[in-house]
């Protein structure tokens, strides 16, 4: 009974899919055709720096409408040499590829230093791909977004991706070569196509940079005082912690241990204590406020700075 | 959920080659202009945590209980131990919501860290089909908002307290630096009856003073009991046939041995780190020093040789040397030499007798006892220096340290003629003194090395 009909429904089916194949044979084939036609293809995504965090811990902080500031100029170009790669075990997840900055679209990249005040073709934040994750406030998962927009600033080249991957008690950073000349040019390890308006008028005087260590030290000062010490010894310990700061004052990615001072033997086992508890000081205390809008983003402006932290003792 | 399991082990994994490089990483040149703000500030006091009780994933009648009660007593237990050690201030009862089971890997970061816990210990405990019982454990931390820590543990029912303990072991090490020490075990007798009629029992307890049991009946004095490091044999001084010498107890059969033979007076035994020694005092022609024996029985060899009393030897935690007391200089005092006898040194020169040395399982430190005025419990480097005394009472004696060599235990007799002697314990740092629960008096603590049966 079945032998009778199976031939025969095979034999519409194969028809079917004949047919179906050819079909898609002939749209493949004339959106290609639509396509070669066109003069230009569309232009990609505006170049992004992302930094990957780990872990970061506030939710929604990023400065998801903020257009980075164009490249401040600098006397010498070219990127920072990086040293030796990081081992990559030191990655805890695949990092999400930036999108290069393609070489020949839309934008070919200007062979002098880029004028600074271009109007942005469009709102830089609509045409931003946000890479593999919802905005962090919608995320209900204790750990939120991983990935971030590129802090903005002349630095953002520069510390965008310092945090990749990190957790404050053992951070993993890219080691690279002459960074600090970078940052004193302004120009990062990538290029940075934004077109920002930022006005670069404003300098960080050594009066300024008093003034706002002044005042990044009374708000947190509280948080510190709230730190317990973990064991004898661990007071000798200092900490220095880089910290990326958005507009709003909140953190901008996870802080990384930059480097420790005063530990010895006896207190070693208490340094990834000592780190947690610069980290809070920072964290139970902020969003920094009143600090000088305009001295955020120049060089050496406080949307990134260094916080040294140790037990009293 | 699924997804971050791999994420976690893998982190886990990396963890100690990360920290091993921030380690090395020198201070930074701060960028010269760069800003760099110095802060300085903490306080000597416990960190706030809280421990909620464990939500179940369905209440299930088990021989410990039912499973949600059996998650309030895992959080009593946690809560203990880290209070117990004194670094950490929990939340009262009072202040603790019962966390919905869903909770237990998201927590409400915000609710606890407003309530004042910096920290925050969540799990949750299922029965399993098989006999067992399954208790995560997560370490939160409120200020940064993130997890911090995570283990797992499957047990039989009856053991549910080693969950709890490792729980608190696992929050503790994160928190604080310090190594594991409350899922470990004390031996120590115990005293019951009329001074001068005392009936001394070996007993077996958890750190935190539950679980005890006897090992022995009472019917002879047993003294200075030490646990070895594989935690199977207890070797001790008993006065079995009226003749004291040392024996060794097989916890698993029950049985006592007589290690050493055919000798007047053998005491004070001590196991070699490794297992393989018993470190003990034997007086011979009115000379007593020390001597070893395998742990199994055999031929004593002696390390000592000089006139007077030397006793109370210690390994240190590699085995290579020993620390022991000696009145050859006319009163007790501390000398460290190799295993092998070669090279005494003395190391103790402050006023009064010092005696029963402890090397720390860290290896930096000697606790000892410290006789002038009172009997006061102490600490020194193994090489003498840095003499610190941490107890103050009556007469506190005989220390022996946790695992992590961060805390000592040792007894404390009371003043009079009543001599009821008690198990307490103090911090390294000399605060956070504490008398443990024992059902009965107490003396001759041994702390023995964290489980890992």
């Amino acid at each position: 009974m079945t032998a009778a009909t199976v031939p025969s429904f095979d034999r519409s089916r194969a028809i079917e899919f004949g047919a179906s194949a050819a079909i898609h044979v002939a749209l493949i084939a004339g959106l290609s055709l639509v396509l070669l036609g066109k003069p230009k293809p569309p232009p990609p995504p505006a170049p992004m720096d992302v930094t990957i965090a780990d872990d970061v811990g506030l939710v929604a902080t990023a400065p998801q409408n903020e257009t980075p500031p164009a490249q401040s100029q600098a006397p010498e170009l070219g990127k920072p040499e990086d040293a030796a790669p990081a081992a990559p075990a030191a990655e805890p997840e695949p990092v999400p590829v930036k999108p290069a900055p393609a070489p020949k679209t839309a934008e070919p990249a200007p062979p002098k230093p880029r004028p600074a005040p271009v109007p942005p073709p469009k709102p830089a934040a609509a045409a931003r791909p946000q890479p593999q994750r919802p905005a962090p406030a919608a995320a209900p998962k204790p750990q939120p977004a991983k990935t971030r927009p590129a802090p903005s600033g002349a630095l953002a080249g520069i510390v965008g991706r310092t945090g990749a991957g990190t957790t404050p008690g053992a951070a993993s950073r890219t080691p690279r070569g002459s960074s600090l000349g970078g940052v004193m040019s302004g120009l990062g390890a990538t290029p940075n196509n934004s077109k920002s308006s930022t006005p670069k008028g404003a300098t960080m005087s050594a009066a300024a940079a008093m003034d706002i260590g002044q005042k990044i030290k009374q708000q947190v000062q509280p948080c510190a005082n709230r730190q317990t010490n973990p064991g004898p010894g661990a007071e000798r310990i200092r900490v220095t912690v880089r910290l990326r700061i958005n507009r709003d004052g909140t953190l901008a990615s996870r802080p990384t241990i930059e480097g420790h001072d005063g530990v010895d033997g006896d207190n070693a086992r208490y340094q990834r204590q000592v780190d947690d508890r610069a980290v809070a000081t920072f964290m139970g205390c902020q969003p920094l406020r009143g600090l000088p809008p305009d001295l955020y983003d120049v060089p050496n402006g406080w949307s990134n700075f260094l916080l040294r932290y140790k037990l009293p003792g | 959920m699924t997804r971050r399991l791999p994420l976690i082990a893998l982190a886990a994994l990396l963890a100690p080659a990360a920290q091993a490089q921030t380690a090395t990483a020198p201070t930074p040149t701060p960028t010269p202009g760069g800003l760099v703000v110095d802060v300085e500030g903490g306080i000597s006091a416990p960190m706030g945590i809280a421990v909620p009780p464990m939500p179940t994933s369905e209440v299930v009648s088990t021989p410990a209980g039912p499973t949600d009660a059996l998650g309030r007593q895992l959080a009593d237990v946690i809560t203990g131990d880290l209070k117990n050690s004194g670094l950490f201030k929990p939340l009262p009862t009072g202040q603790l919501l019962n966390v919905p089971f869903a909770e237990a890997t998201a927590p409400n970061y915000t609710g606890w860290s407003a309530a004042g816990a910096t920290a925050l210990v969540q799990g949750y405990v299922r029965a399993n089909g098989n006999g067992t019982l399954t208790v995560g454990c997560y370490l939160y931390d409120t200020a940064q908002q993130r997890e911090l820590a995570r283990q797992g543990y499957v047990l039989p029912f009856g053991e549910w307290r080693r969950a709890a303990h490792k729980c608190a072991d696992m929050v503790y090490t994160r928190l604080t630096g310090e190594g594991p020490y409350f899922d470990s075990r004390v031996v120590y007798v115990s005293e019951t009856g009329p001074k001068g009629k005392r009936v001394k029992r070996l007993a077996l307890m958890d750190q935190d003073g539950f679980n005890g049991r006897f090992l022995t009946n009472g019917q002879t004095i047993v003294l200075t009991p030490t646990l070895s490091r594989d935690q199977r044999r207890i070797a001790y001084l008993s006065y079995l046939d009226k003749k004291p010498t040392i024996y060794v107890y097989d916890i698993a059969s029950g049985r006592q041995t007589k290690l050493v033979t055919d000798v007047s007076l053998a005491f004070a035994p001590r196991f070699s780190p490794d297992g393989r020694w018993i470190l003990f005092s034997m007086a011979q022609n009115g000379n007593t020093d020390l001597y070893r024996i395998p742990s199994g029985g055999g031929q004593w060899q002696r390390l000592t040789t000089s006139p007077g009393i030397d006793t109370g030897g210690s390994y240190s935690p590699d085995g290579s040397k020993i620390v022991f007391e000696s009145d050859r200089s006319g009163a007790q005092q501390l000398y460290v030499m190799n295993a092998d006898g070669s090279n005494q040194q003395r190391i103790s020169f402050g006023n009064g007798r010092y005696a029963t040395p402890a090397w720390s399982p860290r290896g930096d430190l000697i606790a000892f006892t410290k006789i002038g005025g009172g009997f006061h419990v102490g600490i020194m480097s193994p090489t003498g220096g840095g003499e610190k005394m941490l107890t103050d009472g009556w007469q506190d004696e005989a220390p022996s340290w946790a695992p992590n060599g961060r805390v000592i235990m040792f007894f404390r007799s009371t003043q009079g003629g009543s001599g009821v002697a008690d198990l307490w314990s103090v911090d390294l740092t000399g605060v956070n003194e504490r008398r443990l629960p024992t059902p009965f008096d107490g003396s001759d603590p041994n702390w023995g090395p964290i489980r890992t049966d």
